[in-house]
């Protein structure tokens, strides 16, 4: 018999106020990664008034480029983000140019069609590149923490946040300190006024949706060393991505993050407190809560259908 | 107006792709081989069977495709089944369960298939052997042994595996309950896949546990598809738990709640999964072979077996596919055994009831041993009980079938 086993860390039970830090922290680790991933479809609702179904599908399309590099040529996902992130542009661009484009001026509502029939046949195409079974970046520090007392912090996740963090502060710095940014918000603002100042309102829009997928390309990569993944796995990520832009307010990146962290909290406390088998309604119950509650969600400024250009 | 139409003329584009995209997976794929090799002639017993060789299953759909290509070659090289070549016709139901009900109407309608094969996973397996026992055809499946399936009054329905899902651990709550005063567990956590299967084999270990005086500390149900696994090992480590028991659903739930118990650091003396442990190298890869020592699963079957008709199994699934059988093949080829020996007795395809009644009243050989039924069609006989010692999968209980001496106990640390 072998001696020394049983429970190793931690030495001591948890109190219900660690369990409860602890529980925050993971919620909220898991949120930063989430308001990477919700902060494209937001900005792209923002800009263009399109609605794009496919963005959990291009997600997961480029969690399989990140793995395929990781696997071919063993270069990490998060490293990996410096080519996934520009490969991705370069899809939205297309996207944009062959089908969004056609678009502008038709309801919100026309984009969702368009956008999911996009999102189908992404997955279609995956399943037939990629088969559809599991798949997961396994780089060594997966299964591994950070311990901080009585806490734990899992090394994936914090790498995970870390990228995401990251790529969100260059996307606001870009937003807030660039000609094309203030061209952005202008277009986000007012059409008509942005083409009176000098705005090339198509380039502009055509560049916001690329940059909107290009954000897919650091998500993807997060994801795919996070959890595992196969080709129908976008329906529950675009799920949870439109709940959390609906409860932070669509149209909003700040919204984004903080309906982001809210629903990464939620979610783990759900799991933790009520039971696992909730977790995976939390997205749609703050759907539907928002928009009997607060409808405008809680940074937007924009009503949905509601809004008149 | 002219956005309008030239989006309508890009729809039937889409259509045609997202067709074409399905039909990758969903295609059909002639997994036997035909006759003429040796011995079998005349016109092919066409046997038809759709298993999920993609999707959440395509693991275990994968390894039983090759049972019964193993199998059907080994048949049609020693003569066929009464005489007749064999072909096994497989589809693919993509591990949904609206696709299986399909795909075995169209093996029995369209096709006209003689005799069928059952698919994987009890979740596919219901509404399939339903499909068959409406048309009164024989179904033999290779797993799929929850409770529910037995509990319709089927008349065509075998499992050919030792047991039901809910006694699949029996074994295991029996030696934990048995072990002396000072190493038997006080508590334990059961953390349940919603799965017809892998909940029942949890819910067991905890029905028997609790009536050997092992306190429940937590009992929660996640569903199938859950990725995230971190909330839930935390919340069972902050209790502590000196068991704990999952009922994974299949090979990818089982590994993400022991890559989130290694995260957070919490070992239990005694880890018990279901399924997941027995993808081998797939699950030693996935949780590293140095933290699968100690943990616990059933199987119904190992490759040292000295069961009937093994070493020529083994010898031929190794030729081919140049490895150790998984599991799951070795089922799907019981399977098809058991289906063989019904034939063979009854002399006839034609009479698919006569099949069902020799199967009731007769036992059959297997590569997994000798295998009875009940009226249900429910198995009679016990799961091996397997445990990972030193990177290598070992049966230690029953003693007579154990191929190891010694019992790990308790599961030593996480190595990292």
């Amino acid at each position: 018999m072998a001696t020394g086993g049983g429970p190793s860390l931690p030495p001591v039970p948890p109190t219900a106020v660690t369990q409860l830090i602890q529980t925050i922290i993971l919620g909220l680790l898991i949120g930063g990664v989430y308001a990477l991933l919700a902060s494209g479809l937001t900005l792209i609702f923002g800009v263009m008034d399109v609605i794009n179904v496919a963005q959990g599908a291009l997600l997961i399309l480029a969690a399989f480029f990140a793995w395929t590099l990781w696997n071919e040529a063993g270069i990490d996902p998060l490293i990996g983000v410096v080519i996934t992130t520009p490969a991705m542009f370069l899809l939205g661009f297309a996207m944009y140019k062959l089908t969004v484009q056609w678009l502008s001026g038709a309801p919100a509502s026309m984009s969702v069609l368009l956008t999911f029939a996009l999102a189908l046949v992404i997955e279609g195409s995956m399943g037939l590149a990629w088969s559809t079974t599991y798949h997961a970046a396994t780089p060594g520090y997966v299964d591994e923490s950070y311990r901080l007392g009585q806490f734990y912090f899992p090394k994936a996740q914090v790498y995970g946040c870390g990228v995401a963090v990251g790529v969100l502060v260059l996307l606001y710095v870009m937003l807030n300190h660039t000609w094309l940014g203030r061209s952005i918000r202008a277009l986000s603002e007012n059409v008509q006024s942005a083409r009176l100042v000098g705005v090339n309102v198509r380039r502009v829009a055509a560049l916001t949706f690329a940059i909107g997928v290009a954000t897919t390309g650091a998500g993807g990569s997060i994801i795919s060393v996070l959890y595992p993944f196969l080709p129908g796995s976008h329906y529950q990520w675009i799920s949870r991505l439109l709940g959390i832009i609906v409860l932070g307010g669509m149209g909003s990146l700040p919204g984004a993050v903080v309906g982001a962290l809210g629903l990464g909290v939620a979610e783990t406390m759900t799991a933790t407190y009520i039971s696992p088998r909730w977790a995976t309604a939390v997205p749609y119950i703050v759907i539907m809560v928002v928009l009997l509650a607060r409808p405008q969600g809680i940074m937007g400024a924009k009503l949905r259908e509601d809004v008149v250009v | 107006m002219r956005r309008i139409v030239w989006l309508l003329a890009l729809l039937p584009v889409l259509a045609a792709f997202v067709v074409a995209g399905c039909g990758g997976g969903g295609g059909e794929t002639s997994g036997g081989t035909g006759g003429g090799e040796t011995g079998a002639s005349g016109e092919p017993i066409k046997i038809g069977a759709s298993l999920p060789l993609t999707g959440d299953f395509s693991e275990p759909g994968v390894a039983a495709q090759q049972g019964y290509q193993i199998w059907a070659d080994q048949v049609n090289k020693a003569g066929g089944l009464l005489g007749r070549p064999v072909t096994v016709t497989v589809k693919d139901d993509q591990s949904d369960q609206n696709v299986v009900v399909t795909d075995y109407n169209a093996l029995i309608q369209q096709e006209k298939v003689d005799l069928l094969l059952g698919t994987f996973s009890s979740l596919l397996n219901l509404p399939a052997s339903a499909v068959a026992e409406r048309n009164r055809m024989l179904y033999v499946e290779p797993a799929g042994g929850s409770p529910e399936m037995f509990s319709r009054g089927f008349k065509y329905l075998f499992f050919a595996q030792q047991a039901t899902a809910e006694h699949q651990a029996d074994l295991f709550s029996q030696w934990a309950a048995g072990l002396p005063a000072d190493q038997k567990p006080k508590t334990a956590a059961y953390v349940i896949a919603d799965d017809p299967f892998g909940g029942p084999v949890a819910e067991g270990i905890q029905s028997q546990l609790e009536a050997a005086g092992v306190q429940t500390v937590y009992s929660k149900t996640y569903p199938p598809e859950t990725t995230n696994f971190d909330a839930i090992a935390n919340a069972v480590a902050s209790k502590q738990p000196d068991v704990i028991a999952q009922g994974s659903a299949g090979l990818a739930d089982g590994v993400g709640f022991d890559r989130a118990l290694i995260k957070v650091g919490y070992s239990p003396k005694q880890l018990f999964q279901a399924s997941t442990p027995s993808f081998a190298d797939q699950f030693s890869n996935a949780v590293g072979l140095d933290n699968t020592e100690g943990i616990f699963y059933a199987v119904s079957y190992h490759v040292d077996a000295p069961t009937p008709g093994n070493t020529d199994f083994l010898a031929a699934y190794r030729a081919k596919f140049n490895t150790d059988p998984p599991e799951d093949a070795a089922d799907a080829y019981a399977a098809a055994q058991v289906l063989q020996a019904a034939v063979t007795a009854v002399g006839s395809i034609d009479d698919q009831e006569a099949l069902a009644d020799w199967l009731r009243a007769n036992s059959v050989d297997t590569i997994l041993g000798t295998l009875s039924w009940d009226d249900t069609g429910a198995p009679e006989q016990a799961f091996l009980l397997a445990q990972w010692q030193s990177g290598d999968e070992e049966i230690v209980l029953p003693e007579d079938a154990a191929t190891s001496d010694t019992i790990v106990n308790p599961k030593p640390p996480w190595k990292k």
